[in-house]
């Protein structure tokens, strides 16, 4: 499932975050799958308690999920841990993350960089570190204020509670019989790994998930001043309903962990991907009702499209510049110009599908790449061959590219050795003797071999930067140089891990 | 299992080139190839004039019509011996009555037809081949007018350009499946791009669900191809510790040069 150097990404990432002990571990558990305590540690050879430490820091951090399976025939469970890649490929996300809050709520930056630097975090130490965070001098802020800009990342579903640390998974059983909700959609027969299993067993319903801490009722006293307080009943009541609710939020802050919610932030970045990726291709006057479109969009259903109601769309296009001159006619014509059709549960919103925007997206980065290294003529075949997803023959190839002969051989070959195409030869018997054809088509795994490269380039980029890291530590005449280097090698990382989450999460 | 083994890469001049072309569908109309003659009538004029050997191998070839029908093919056919085959053509070529052409596909061929058939474009490649050679500039011209004609009209059908083309250039010969022809190749190289229309906006003038052509938008390519990691032709021996590593990577120092 994870290709090999997808492997060695997710582990110099663990490396560099959690030391060497931990990504031993880590890379233990993406080579081998599940695993047990006991078997990790005869694997690896190290002592049971640095073991058992490694796999606390990769739970904190959610890199790891642990479930109980079956030992054989008989009522005894073991633990197994299973490393969960795409968080673990998700940390070198986080300042994109906290560029999304930053734009949306910024008054709970500070709370997402909290748990993001450590992992799964209670109410009760978020409020701690918070206010130890504050610079002296500053007003300290208060609690309520701390809950408050809490609450807007839970209803915003930024932030979700953590999943069920050991839930009982039997990897026999096909039926998902103890999966307590299933994300793929029913309709599409998704053949899930054993991670993405293990990952809807361990998860919580919706609503239990995003559950906010709820409100202590204030006093008599100051009843009125509390907008949430509604007119006092008799002291009795009040008293019962306060101690309940106080009891709900004293285990909601103290006992309940909170984690960010990836899914998310992976879709607020597919539709500012979506977003970006089109926006070039728009005419002029079409600019501001894209970007309304995707500004007003509601809560998502699901994680391939983006639904916006009209009212929302003119709303937001008054702010704009030239945005108060359209008509509704013309909005309506533009956005189905533009491929967002009406919704068929709201007739007043349109929906946009993300997933051919995507899918052209990976095609255009994968035919862009093939164009630079192999140049125009093998950008005209290989789309000729990803268009006709059969089998072409070479005669048929000459014709319709109406690219010269050599040309084209030349270009089939050099595709064929670095495996982006096949090829297979045909006999045809007739009468008269035999006649053989080439026919091409591209590799079954060009996409994969494409995400391995991915990983691969992402993996060299990051040593570059910790190459040229401990060449500043060493403290060098060029520093200056030195810095701009790695600022561009950086920059490099963050721009190529946007087509890593292209062909991997979106 | 064992894994299967690679297919052997394909020959560029294959010794042995297959004995028969194959089959495919023109890319363009014949341009009014005349009708063959009636079998019978020519039977009786040109046979007569034949010898007892020349006889079948004439009648092979005109079966051929206007794919012809190759030396290999029709030694097979009759089974005479290749010298005495060679006797009989040449002789039949001098007297008129049989052509060579040679087809694009397989220059190695020598491809027997009678005379007064024109060749198909299967055989000679069609408006784009000149004595079997693609003629690059006829094809760079007939490019050029249809983007001309497309950043006139905004969005085009292949009609519509095909029409615009004729009007200004009465001298050129395109048909429309040859301008169709030339924009399906355009759209492979992002030139132009393949759009329906929808019958509004934009297409108000078209109906809708036609095939339409308007400027093509540049592709945009991932960070892969800007590093030097993406076109590397080293990436499948590079490792984190190997011989070829990041840090010993010349391509990655004259990239990182390059920016200052």
């Amino acid at each position: 499932m994870v290709s090999q150097h997808g492997i060695l990404l997710a582990v110099a990432i663990i490396s560099d975050h959690f030391g060497p002990l931990v990504s031993k571990v880590c890379r233990c558990l993406l080579r081998h799958g599940a695993l047990p305590l006991q078997e990790i540690v005869r694997r690896l050879e190290l002592s049971p308690g640095q073991v058992k430490n490694s796999l606390l820091v990769l739970i904190q951090h959610n890199c790891v999920q642990a479930f109980n399976a079956p030992r054989g025939n008989g009522d005894k469970t073991v633990t197994h841990y299973l490393a969960i890649f795409d968080n673990i490929v998700h940390r070198q996300r986080f300042s994109k993350f906290l560029s999304i809050i930053r734009a949306d709520i910024p008054e709970s930056e500070a709370l997402l960089e909290g748990l993001l630097q450590n992992g799964r975090l209670t109410f009760g130490q978020l409020v701690e570190r918070t206010i130890s965070k504050v610079p002296e001098g500053s007003i300290t802020p208060a609690r309520e204020e701390i809950r408050m800009n809490f609450n807007k990342l839970v209803f915003a579903h930024y932030v979700e509670r953590c999943p069920k640390p050991e839930p009982f998974f039997d990897p026999l059983v096909d039926e998902q019989s103890t999966s307590s909700r299933k994300r793929a959609p029913k309709t599409v027969e998704i053949a899930l790994s054993i991670d993405k299993k293990v990952v809807n067993t361990a998860a919580l319903s919706d609503a239990e998930r995003f559950s906010e801490i709820p409100y202590i009722m204030e006093d008599a006293s100051n009843a009125n001043d509390s907008p949430r307080s509604s007119i006092s009943g008799a002291k009795r009541k009040h008293n019962a309903l306060e101690g309940d609710a106080e009891l709900d939020s004293t285990i909601a802050e103290n006992e309940v962990l909170w984690r960010a919610n990836f899914e998310k932030f992976t879709f607020c970045l597919k539709k500012k991907f979506c977003a970006d990726r089109k926006k070039p291709k728009l005419k002029v006057g079409t600019h501001p009702i894209w970007e309304a479109f995707f500004e007003a969009s509601l809560m998502e259903r699901d994680n391939n499209s983006v639904t916006s109601p009209i009212n929302g769309i003119m709303e937001r296009l008054g702010q704009k510049e030239g945005g108060t001159s359209m008509t509704l006619d013309h909005i309506t014509r533009v956005l189905e110009e533009l491929n967002c059709s009406p919704s068929s549960e709201d007739p007043d919103s349109f929906i946009l599908d993300l997933s051919r925007i995507v899918e052209a997206s990976r095609n255009e980065e994968i035919e862009s790449l093939v164009r630079k290294k192999y140049g125009q003529e093998a950008f005209t075949i290989f789309r000729l061959l990803v268009r006709e997803r059969g089998p072409v023959e070479t005669d048929k190839i000459i014709d319709t590219t109406i690219l010269d002969k050599q040309i084209v051989h030349g270009t089939l070959y050099k595709l064929w050795k670095d495996d982006y195409i096949d090829t297979e030869r045909i006999l045809s018997g007739t009468g008269t003797g035999n006649t053989q054809y080439f026919v091409w088509r591209v590799k079954n795994t060009f996409r994969e071999q494409f995400i391995d490269n991915l990983c691969h380039a992402a993996l060299n980029l990051r040593q570059m930067v910790n190459y040229i890291a401990e060449l500043l530590l060493e403290g060098s005449k060029d520093d200056t140089k030195l810095r701009n280097r790695k600022n561009i090698l950086i920059l490099a990382l963050t721009r190529h891990d946007d087509s890593l989450m292209l062909f991997q999460d979106f | 299992m064992p894994p299967r083994k690679r297919p052997p890469p394909p020959a560029k001049a294959p010794e042995a080139p297959p004995e028969t072309k194959p089959k495919i569908s023109p890319p363009a109309k014949p341009i009014a190839a005349a009708p063959p003659p009636p079998k019978a009538v020519l039977s009786d004029t040109v046979l007569a004039a034949l010898s007892q050997h020349e006889r079948p191998i004439y009648k092979l070839v005109f079966a051929g019509g206007d794919k012809g029908m190759s030396q290999t093919e029709i030694r097979i056919k009759t089974g005479m011996p290749t010298s005495t085959l060679t006797k009989h053509l040449r002789g039949l070529t001098s007297k008129g009555v049989l052509k060579v052409v040679n087809s694009v596909h397989k220059r190695a061929e020598k491809i027997y037809m009678d005379v007064r058939i024109d060749p198909s474009p299967e055989i000679t490649g069609g408006t784009w081949y000149r004595n079997g050679q693609l003629d690059s500039d006829a094809v760079a011209s007939a490019r050029r007018r249809c983007l001309d004609q497309i950043d006139k009209l905004g969005v085009a059908t292949a009609e519509s350009i095909h029409e615009g083309i004729s009007r200004e250039c009465s001298n050129l010969a395109y048909s429309t499946e040859q301008v169709r022809d030339i924009l399906r190749t355009m759209a492979l190289d992002r030139e132009v791009e393949e759009v329906r229309s929808t019958g509004a906006g934009e297409f108000g003038d078209l109906r809708a669900g036609r095939v339409c052509y308007r400027r093509g938008g540049p592709v945009q390519g991932g960070m892969m191809e800007r590093i030097p990691c993406g076109v590397c032709p080293r990436i499948d021996e590079c490792s984190p510790d190997g011989v070829i590593s990041p840090s010993t990577c010349v391509y990655y120092k004259k990239w990182l040069q390059m920016d200052f």
